[in-house]
């Protein structure tokens, strides 16, 4: 068990949100018809556009405001939004790039044991919530890194955070408790 | 009756009427008391003959219809709304709670609930159906009765998930902690049985009566596990769960007629026996319950499809079937499955098994390890072809010099390195060969020396000889994802300095282009202008209807404003952004916000405003020192409403700067100066402003906030600062009455 401790936890960040403007109206018709990889949604007002390096989803509004989905690192985030700036560009946009922002991270991270939910639960009241008839796994919020951290039994972990720091430090936060609640290997 | 003395004449001589409920002085006839509550309970005969009971009913929860006695107007109907709104939720909690077979207890509690989250406003925006579904779900969970939030939504034909989010909230917000499935393990059964009507029934009565009962433990928790043995016993108050409430009530459901409590009881052992096998966490009770009571009916010979089940627990099919067949395959690794029917019936297995997702973790543990194994011993092998790899080349460096003759002694031992020197100069060469040939013997540190001088090697070896080899290759390749990463590294510093350069920056562009952004692939993604056109084609030919609509629409809208019925759609309020505060201090913002807000319209502001100024007076003398660099602006200031002020501002200047100049003279001689100043052009003022005497006279709080806004706001600079908040409440507390306290 000891040796499980010293493993270092790989945590694996799936998806990172970001945010930007573009201080400027587009026009979503024009970006539908010459863009090559958008999906128009004319009912909801919002273009999808994809790219490829790297592979992000953005979702393009008419007020300016770009969504993107889909990284996978803070860095790269960054990089494929100011890729789909630039290629808003291409389209003939007067696009200036601000307020760029990470909004929300996605990771996943295995720990290298079971858990007994039940006995978390009840060891972390006021933090954990176990509602096996909702949702197979325990929601740990951690109020101050507006983390949440959802804990299955099989010892995988799925947390969001605000960003990519507040994400790591959640799980740091969590480990002990999570080990304190392990499945013993008999 | 006696002790009493009439309010308005003095009199004591006062008529009690117990029938009537008042009390009348006789003397001046003023009627001193209505509604008296009393304790006998008296009947009156009526007209027909029969009798009836005289008085009010007065309900449990207070109030009910009886008019309080005094009060204001105001909060007597806040409470008639409230206790409206507890009553229905009592009527509702009762409807419910007897779909589900509540007892009074726990429709009592869940009331209770119900009147904590009204008291803590948790019923706003939500519909009241959902927080009493809630109140009374977290009622059976405290108590462990066996019904589920599917129960719930089920009645109410809700979504349960929306249901869970309000419970869920319920129960943050109210700070109960529903026990989630351990701690009201035993409490749980024995109500149980208790409330449960058709189950526990079976249950007490075929129980064999073989079981000891045992001290401290209730005698009907021991009656719901007959057939358990002790540790099984101890392992279901231990971790007793959910799916374990619902077995008995799912069955009950199911008519297994007079079997009904054996195949219960089987589904329940086969439920202990999941749970030790930890196959029950992280998995729906509902589910469970199903997967085993199909078992057990199974095992009993009943023939009960899978549909039926389904109709009972009410999970899908698939998940039925999954849990079913996944259970049971999982089962079967487990020594459980090798005993038979009976033996299983009566055998208790003391071991627990891993749970079935550990050991398909540790399966694939081992496959990591024996990667790991492999790779360790790919890398040897790889090291060792490396080291024949150097052996090859020094032979063939070896071989070839006898062609090469001046660059022989230089290639001669083999080594990279050497020919790098050689390039530098070959005065040094024999000691280098001294060297090389050293190196040469320590096979490692010669790789070493061979990584470091990676880009100068490369060069080497490609000038002598045509194949430099495979290290030479390496060396080629090994710059490249150097470059490329030092590019990126670039990218991202640029990107951190266009961060901060980005919103000044007018084009935007620039940074864009230097980060790698490769602009023929962007191009790709934009199709060139006969793509564009037939994709232009295909679209609007596609949307050709909802154009048809919007250019009717356009026209339609075109024609009604020609004839003037057009209605402009007023844009909504929240489109308006309201600019956002900007105040120096916190008295500013807080008398802005009060002015964006109006957290009351029955507050009169301008009032308000005239005693922020007048509260503003005392703290000055503090803020004042601290304040003195401001002095030079504030002169300009002062000075500027006196001179600019036209008639109606003159109220409030003078208004304002009446206590100031009271206190000046206690700071600091500069600051005094400045304060005094401002008086005399106020005083010369007033002379000027006879157009608008009346507003002037008609109280120094009298004047229009709108009106001299753009005045005031200087003057309100050097007002404002000394104002504390608190000050400003406590303004408010005399400016108006009550109304606004609610407010903060």
């Amino acid at each position: 068990m000891d040796a499980d401790s010293d493993v270092a936890l790989d945590i694996l960040i799936t998806n990172v949100v970001c945010v930007f403007r573009t201080r400027c109206h587009l026009n979503l018709r024009k970006i539908a018809l010459e863009g090559a990889n958008v999906i128009y949604k004319r009912d909801v007002g919002k273009v999808l556009m994809k790219l490829r390096k790297p592979r992000i989803t953005a979702t393009i509004w008419s007020s300016g405001k770009i969504i993107c989905t889909g990284a996978t690192s803070e860095e790269e985030a960054k990089f494929g939004a100011r890729r789909l700036a630039r290629s808003l560009q291409k389209l003939g946009f007067q696009v200036i790039f601000t307020d760029f922002k990470v909004v929300n991270v996605l990771a996943v991270c295995n720990m290298p044991f079971e858990i007994r939910l039940p006995e978390f639960t009840k060891n972390n009241r006021p933090h954990a919530s176990y509602e096996p008839e909702l949702h197979p796994a325990v929601c740990y919020r951690i109020k101050s890194l507006r983390a949440t951290l959802q804990i299955f039994s099989t010892g995988s972990i799925t947390v969001t955070g605000p960003n990519v720091k507040a994400v790591a430090t959640a799980v740091e936060q969590v480990y002990p408790f999570v080990f304190e609640s392990r499945k013993e290997i008999l | 009756m006696t002790g009493r003395v009439c309010r308005g004449c003095g009199g004591t001589d006062i008529e009690l009427d117990a029938a009537r409920g008042d009390a009348v002085c006789t003397g001046c006839g003023s009627v001193l008391e209505d509604n008296i509550i009393v304790s006998e309970v008296q009947f009156v005969e009526n007209s027909g003959g029969g009798s009836s009971a005289v008085g009010q009913f007065v309900s449990l929860d207070g109030a009910g219809k009886t008019p309080t006695l005094g009060g204001g107007f105001h909060v007597n109907l806040g409470k008639e709304s409230r206790a409206q709104t507890l009553q229905n939720g009592r009527r509702q909690i009762h409807h419910l709670g007897n779909q589900l077979q509540l007892n009074q207890h726990c429709l009592d509690t869940a009331f209770n609930f119900f009147k904590m989250a009204v008291s803590k406003h948790l019923t706003r925006g939500r519909k009241m159906a959902h927080v009493i579904a809630a109140c009374l779900y977290l009622v059976c969970r405290t108590e462990g009765t066996p019904h589920m939030l599917l129960d719930l939504s089920d009645l109410l034909q809700v979504n349960v998930y929306v249901l869970g989010k309000t419970f869920l909230l319920l129960a943050r917000e109210l700070c109960i902690n529903a026990p989630a499935i351990v701690p009201a393990g035993r409490d749980g059964v024995r109500r149980k049985c208790c409330t449960d009507g058709g189950p526990s029934l079976h249950l007490s009565r075929s129980t064999p009566g073989s079981t000891v009962p045992r001290a401290g433990r209730p005698l009907q928790t021991e009656r719901a596990f007959p057939s358990l043995g002790r540790s099984a016993f101890t392992a279901a108050l231990r971790q007793l769960c959910d799916p374990c409430l619902y077995i008995p009530r799912f069955a009950h459901l199911l008519e297994f007629g007079d079997k009904n409590h054996e195949v219960s009881m089987t589904a329940l052992r086969l439920l202990q026996r999941m749970k030790r096998d930890w196959m029950h966490t992280g998995r729906r009770p509902s589910g469970l319950c199903g997967a085993a009571l199909l078992v057990a009916a199974r095992m009993h010979d009943f023939r009960r499809t899978v549909k039926e089940v389904i109709s009972v627990v009410k999970v899908c099919e698939s998940t039925l079937r999954k849990s079913v067949c996944f259970r049971l395959t999982e089962f079967e690794d487990t020594p459980t499955s090798q005993l038979t029917v009976d033996e299983f019936m009566k055998v208790d297995l003391e071991e627990e098994c891993d749970p079935p997702s550990y050991t398909a973790g540790q399966r694939k543990l081992r496959m990591k390890q024996l990667e790991q194994v492999l790779s360790k011993q790919l890398e040897e092998v790889e090291g060792e072809i490396s080291s024949y790899q150097d052996a090859i080349e020094i032979e063939l460096e070896n071989s070839r010099p006898k062609a090469k003759g001046a660059l022989a002694s230089l290639t001669k031992d083999g080594s990279v390195e050497d020919t790098t020197s050689s390039l530098f100069g070959e005065e040094d060469a024999e000691d280098e060969e001294l060297e090389a040939a050293a190196s040469h013997l320590n096979k490692d540190f010669y790789q070493e020396l061979l990584g470091g001088g990676l880009p100068g090697s490369a060069e080497a070896a490609g000038g002598p000889e045509g194949g430099g080899g495979p290290p030479a290759l390496e060396s080629l390749l090994g710059p490249l994802p150097t470059a490329a990463s030092l590019g990126i590294s670039d990218s991202i510093r640029e990107c951190i300095s266009s961060q901060s350069r980005d919103p000044k920056d007018a084009s935007g562009d620039g940074e864009l282009d230097l980060s790698g952004i490769d602009d023929l692939e962007i191009d790709r993604y934009i199709l060139n202008e006969a793509e564009a056109r037939v994709k232009a084609e295909l679209w609007m030919r596609e949307n050709a209807e909802y154009l048809r609509e919007q250019r009717e629409k356009e026209a339609r809208i075109a024609k009604e404003r020609e004839l003037g019925i057009y209605k402009e759609h007023k844009p909504k309020k929240s489109c308006k952004r309201r600019e956002p505060i900007q105040a120096s201090t916190a008295g500013e913002a807080i008398e802005k916000m009060l002015e964006q807000k109006k957290i009351s319209s029955k507050i009169n502001y301008s009032v308000l405003r005239g005693l922020d100024s007048k509260g503003g007076a005392g703290p000055r003398r503090e803020h004042a020192r601290p304040q003195e660099t401001a002095g030079a602006r504030r002169l300009s200031r002062r000075k500027a409403p006196a001179s600019t002020s036209g008639a109606d501002p003159v109220a409030g200047v003078r208004k304002r700067l009446r206590p100031m100049v009271s206190t000046q003279p206690a700071k600091k001689v500069a600051v005094g100066e400045q304060a005094l100043l401002p008086s005399p052009p106020s005083l010369e003022a007033e002379p000027v402003r006879p157009t608008s005497a009346v507003v002037v006279e008609s109280g120094p709080v009298s004047y229009h906030p709108e009106e001299d806004a753009d005045e005031e706001d200087p003057d309100e600079e050097d007002g404002e600062p000394c104002v504390s908040a608190l000050q400003m409440m406590g303004g408010n507390d005399y400016g108006c009455d009550g109304d606004d306290d609610d407010g903060y």
